[in-house]
């Protein structure tokens, strides 16, 4: 009984201290959104490269162009003999197939390829590597191999365009790592000074509370709820600018990577578990301020 | 009340204190205050009065010397007791320390926030606490518009709602007039009566010579007289 009490108590002093002091506390909520803003923005940011990675990685195959002019039985003996020749899978994409696949990649703009008088596309031969033969020696040799072959005017592997993405992935998560650290260390130290100064302007309260007998965690805890009020508001104002951005932005930027991703585009931002690292986050955040206060401000 | 015949509830053995750079402001003090005694402490300005007052409900720590209040050792309590201490002691503030921005209820109730008292039953004993002093219509008025004699109250009936063992009080009548010092008291009178041992920092002779009560006198730090009222107040209306 004591105990619900007493957490009753230091709810209802929270929310005074936060009423108290409204302007102090905004400042805190302000930053708190701006940084789990920023880092839910990163968030989408670092899944959208993965998946374009996985889309990309999953796709790496040996596309092997023929001459304009070959014809379907010449389309097949390359097939045969890179078949034959590395024991992979391999097969012929004929150029319908090839205009239809590029209707659909283009999406909305792929009506534009309706007007050509004839299709201009190539037979193609795909060899699909499968992940434990792509490394850039094999995929070389491969490429080599058709080169020789008649009819054979082109051959590209995505290879090289995979390891890029790979590497900028993993700098832009790296530096993001970087920038949530000091972003992180900042809201603290902000969040931390606006509970300085909401404990300052209610010192006469702490020393009354210390003369009828309150212990430290008693004066202490609800400057720390405080911090954690703070923190879910912080979230729910991220929470709300991420929607926002979702909603308005989302459609155009999954249309302008549907091609890349297909029709399907992107991931979500806006899921479930983003919900929960946001409000975590921001409690955690808005806890660590609070604790870094009451012990640096707080002798009590 | 005679101390020796009643279970000691304070006692000095020695007890001095000193701030650095200044003279003693305690100096081997020894006394004894029974259980459900009355006890003024009286002497000049700086005489040590507050500072004796303050060792009690260790919001000082004595320089040398033991304390006992109820029989614990205070002078080597953990910094972490203290707060469990301080709830068997009232303490009635010379500057009154009333929360200005908070109701005379909400003031009155910060004794027992602190205990983790439910909050239903809080106002009621809150409630009954003001009765008692007489304000329960200024429950919801802020301290600063109550005149002096009221906020004094207010803040007696803050050191007695959650009925403390001891009740300090610093100078409880100095702002006041003949009238109100008289009600309030009354007030301590009827707390000592209900079992609490009460001791009240006072100038006032006419307060000594009013109620007899045993007395004690400080002068520069050392309890220099331990008498009835009576003699007490012609000693200071002679000297």
């Amino acid at each position: 009984m004591s105990a619900l009490a007493k957490g009753t108590y230091f709810w209802r002093s929270a929310a005074q201290g936060v009423r108290h002091a409204p302007f102090v506390h905004f400042i805190a909520v302000i930053t708190i959104a701006i940084a789990l803003f920023t880092a839910g923005m990163a968030r989408g940011l670092w899944q959208l490269l993965d998946s374009l990675i996985a889309t990309l990685g999953g796709q790496v195959e040996l596309t092997v162009y023929l001459d304009q002019s070959a014809a379907g039985w010449r389309a097949e003996e390359v097939a045969q003999a890179l078949r034959h020749g590395s024991g992979l899978p391999a097969q012929v994409i004929p150029p319908e197939e090839a205009l239809a696949r590029l209707k659909l990649q283009l999406g909305e703009l792929g009506s534009a390829l309706d007007g050509l008088p004839e299709n201009p596309l190539p037979r193609t031969v795909e060899v699909t590597i499968p992940p434990g033969r792509r490394t850039p020696e094999e995929l070389r040799a491969l490429a080599d191999q058709a080169r020789a072959l008649p009819g054979v005017v082109a051959v590209d592997y995505g290879e090289e365009a995979v390891q890029r993405l790979s590497a900028i992935a993993g700098a832009a998560r790296a530096g993001g790592l970087l920038a949530s650290l000091v972003v992180i260390i900042a809201t603290i130290v902000i969040v931390s000074a606006t509970l300085q100064l909401a404990i300052y302007s209610r010192r006469e309260e702490i020393e009354i509370q210390k003369l009828v007998g309150a212990t430290d965690r008693f004066v202490k805890a609800p400057f720390l709820i405080e911090g954690v009020l703070q923190g879910l508001l912080g979230a729910l104002c991220a929470f709300a600018g991420l929607w926002a951005f979702a909603a308005f932005a989302g459609p155009g930027l999954q249309s302008l990577f549907s091609f890349l991703l297909g029709p399907r585009g992107g991931p979500d931002l806006i899921t479930p578990s983003l919900v929960v690292e946001l409000f975590g986050a921001g409690a955690a955040l808005g806890l660590c301020g609070s604790f870094v206060a009451v012990g640096r401000f707080l002798r009590v | 009340m005679d101390a020796g015949l009643t279970q000691p509830m304070v006692q000095f053995f020695h007890v001095y204190k000193a701030y650095p750079g200044d003279p003693p402001s305690l100096s081997d003090i020894n006394l004894t205050i029974g259980k459900g005694e009355f006890v003024f402490l009286t002497g000049p300005s700086g005489a040590g009065k507050t500072t004796l007052l303050k060792l009690i409900f260790c919001a000082e720590k004595a320089t040398r010397g033991q304390i006992l209040v109820g029989g614990r050792n205070i002078a080597r309590i953990r910094e972490s007791a203290v707060p469990y201490l301080r709830r068997n002691v009232g303490v009635v503030f010379q500057d009154f320390k009333l929360l200005p921005h908070r109701t005379v209820a909400d003031n009155v109730a910060f004794t027992l926030d602190v205990l983790g008292v439910p909050r239903a039953e809080c106002r009621e004993r809150v409630m009954r606490m003001l009765k008692q002093v007489g304000l329960e219509h200024k429950a919801s008025s802020l301290p600063l518009r109550l005149s002096g004699g009221e906020q004094q109250r207010v803040v007696i009936a803050r050191a007695l709602v959650n009925d403390p063992t001891i009740l300090l009080a610093d100078e409880p009548t100095g702002n006041l007039d003949p009238a109100l010092t008289l009600e309030i008291m009354g007030l301590l009178m009827d707390v000592n009566v209900r079992g609490a041992t009460v001791v009240v920092a006072t100038h006032d002779s006419t307060l000594l010579e009013r109620y007899g009560k045993r007395t004690l006198r400080l002068e520069r730090g050392r309890v220099v007289a331990d008498e009835d009222g009576l003699k007490a107040a012609r000693r200071m209306v002679a000297g």
